[in-house]
């Protein structure tokens, strides 16, 4: 017994040494703190201009005291010098990263246009080229001077960019006895009420590489018979009026992000990064599109048995997917707005689930291939690959890693199955699976984040001004399932009916098709006036070159 | 008939709308917004495409 006693008396010494101090321990008291006069600042040492004249070799003398700006030179450098020196720190953090961010997506127009390119058939590439490049001047521009205001010009202040005061005004309606923001007011030109801001341009570079996304989507489905005056018209108005409303709706202040506050459903609608507001609303525009545009000539037999017409270059699709998933480590994380606020250092936490999920989808879309129909198919594969992207955009900062990889999983099977179900079943040509992998993932993405949100994340404890984290069905919040499905609704009944009605009204007016002769013969020389691969082409019809 | 499937797709959309005034319980506004849904789908698929395919390319 004795013996025992010792024992645990060494156990619970060696504990207690383990541990660190035991609670009740008598503790050193703590100096109080002595608050930074500016009498101290003027002892701190700057570098002496003759050691920064011999060089800085190893970095110690850039990047002082000496560097901190003044706002008065007799009084040398204040405390409240250092306090506005934090601040536009914290603020340029988040420029550089919203804007590096936006850089790197709109290079993913460069991903788009080398995989419908090569989705395409030679004859057809300078065409589908154009159309890739036109869709961002034509987008940009009109979102410049009608999109942007429309979308984000009710916004309010977005602390993350220092504020952005001018962008406050919001035209709402009342329904049900609660406010529903439906277009933003400010901002037209970026000139408009105060919006030549730097913030403003900031916060303005990163939804146009957005919107332009969303608007090139419907030129895969609808590549080799669209008419290029009636796509010119056709994307103007998408950029101007179809995007940025529903962009309103969801990120702009407007009614559906407002559902958590005024209605109680979860934290309303929520889509971080877009899987609904950018991919699905141009996979359903390109349902629109492919729908009134009909198929290729060839496509299907007089039976209506669909008909391979040949991707004309695969190296150029798999390049085109790889450059597509190198821009959404733009997409994504950029999606915070900045590196340096409350929440923000998830930046990581959402590139990584960016990337599972798009392994997930790569290779659920490969097994189902292989299994399915003998051959992993490379397009299908790219496909599957770019469908875990979508349906990560939406929830990739609510959802922890097992989650991202299961979206991705269900997204590769699911394109497979739309693009079998579209071409099958509804005999729709969708040469590139625009509508399977950005309309059909994309809706699942919104879906998932009501399914499969943890409630882990926190962006400054709130989220479309509901307290708490952004939490699923599967962790306690069937409202949150109902929001992300009015949203599918509405992306649905308003955005497809509306896109339908523009494609429907400018086929009336202009005609949305190219003629059988042009389509035959390839839209390069007709539409566009120049051979993509003029060598090849005059080679193969005996023109010597 | 492309039309009249716009109306059912927009009505679809309209019943999704209306759960947010006529139910107060979380099951009632999904019970709503799947019926929604499913309308908004019909109009597509069942009047819209369907219209489209009448006289589609490969039958002229």
């Amino acid at each position: 017994m004795k013996q025992s006693l010792v024992l645990v008396g060494a156990m619970l010494a060696l504990m207690a040494g383990a541990f660190g101090q035991a609670p009740g321990a008598a503790q050193p008291a703590a100096a109080p703190a002595k608050p930074i006069t500016d009498v101290d600042l003027k002892s701190v040492e700057t570098p002496k201009p003759e050691a920064r004249a011999k060089g800085d070799a190893d970095g110690s003398l850039t990047g002082t005291a000496a560097d901190v700006a003044v706002a008065d030179a007799k009084k040398g450098l204040t405390i409240a010098d250092l306090v506005n020196q934090a601040g536009q720190n914290k603020i340029a953090i988040n420029f550089v990263w919203t804007l590096v961010t936006g850089y790197l997506v709109m290079f993913m127009q460069l991903g788009f246009a080398l995989l419908e390119t090569g989705l395409a058939r030679a004859k057809n590439a300078n065409h589908t080229m154009m159309m890739n490049i036109a869709v961002y001047g034509i987008g940009m521009l009109a979102y410049w001077m009608i999109g942007f205001s429309l979308q984000m010009g009710g916004v309010g202040a977005i602390a993350n960019l220092g504020g952005t005061p001018p962008l406050s005004a919001e035209h709402a309606f009342t329904l049900f006895g609660k406010p529903f923001g439906v277009f933003g007011q400010n901002g037209f030109f970026l000139m408009h009420n105060g919006t030549n801001d730097v913030a403003v341009m900031v916060l303005f570079l990163f939804q146009m590489v957005f919107m332009d996304t969303a608007a090139t989507i419907p030129t895969g489905a609808a590549v080799e018979r669209w008419k290029f005056s009636a796509f010119a018209i056709s994307s103007f108005v998408f950029a101007a009026f179809i995007y940025p409303l529903y962009a309103n709706w969801a990120w702009g202040g407007g009614w559906l992000s407002n559902l958590g506050a005024n209605f109680g459903m979860g934290k309303g609608y929520v889509d971080f990064a877009g899987s609904g507001v950018v991919h699905a609303v141009g996979g359903l525009s390109a349902l629109a599109i492919a729908m009134v545009l009909g198929p290729r000539i060839g496509k299907f037999t007089r039976q209506g048995k669909p008909q391979a017409l040949l991707a004309h270059d695969l190296v150029l699709v798999i390049t085109g997917c790889l450059i597509l998933a190198f821009g959404w480590f733009g997409f994504n994380p950029g999606s915070t707005l900045g590196a340096s606020t409350s929440g923000n250092l998830r930046i990581g936490a959402i590139a990584v689930n960016t990337m599972l999920a798009s392994a997930g989808g790569m290779m659920s879309a490969m097994l189902y291939m292989w299994m399915v129909y003998g051959k992993p198919d490379a397009s299908m594969t790219g496909n599957g690959f770019l469908a875990g992207l979508v349906a990560i955009t939406a929830p990739c900062a609510f959802v922890n890693p097992v989650g991202a990889v299961i979206i991705g999983l269900i997204a590769g099977v699911l394109v497979c199955v739309s693009v079998a179900f579209i071409e099958r079943v509804m005999k729709i040509d969708d040469p590139v699976g625009a509508v399977s992998v950005h309309g059909v993932c994309g809706i699942w993405g919104v879906i998932s984040v009501g399914l499969l949100a943890d409630g882990r994340s926190n962006f400054g404890g709130a989220w479309n001004g509901v307290n708490g984290s952004v939490t699923g069905l599967f962790y306690g919040d069937a409202g949150q399932l109902v929001a992300q499905l009015i949203g599918v609704s509405t992306l649905i009944g308003a955005v497809f009916s509306a896109s339908l009605v523009l494609y429907l009204a400018v086929d009336l007016f202009v005609g949305q098709r190219t003629s059988v002769k042009s389509e035959m013969e390839g839209l390069d020389l007709p539409e566009m006036g120049a051979l993509a691969y003029p060598e090849f082409d005059l080679a193969s019809r005996g023109v010597e070159v | 008939m492309i039309l009249i499937g716009i109306g059912v797709v927009v009505l679809g959309f309209v019943i999704s709308l209306l759960s947010l005034g006529m139910a107060s319980t979380v099951n009632g506004r999904l019970v709503m917004v799947l019926l929604g849904l499913a309308v908004s789908l019909f109009g597509i698929i069942g009047v819209i495409n369907r219209a489209f395919l009448k006289n589609p390319i490969w039958k002229r």
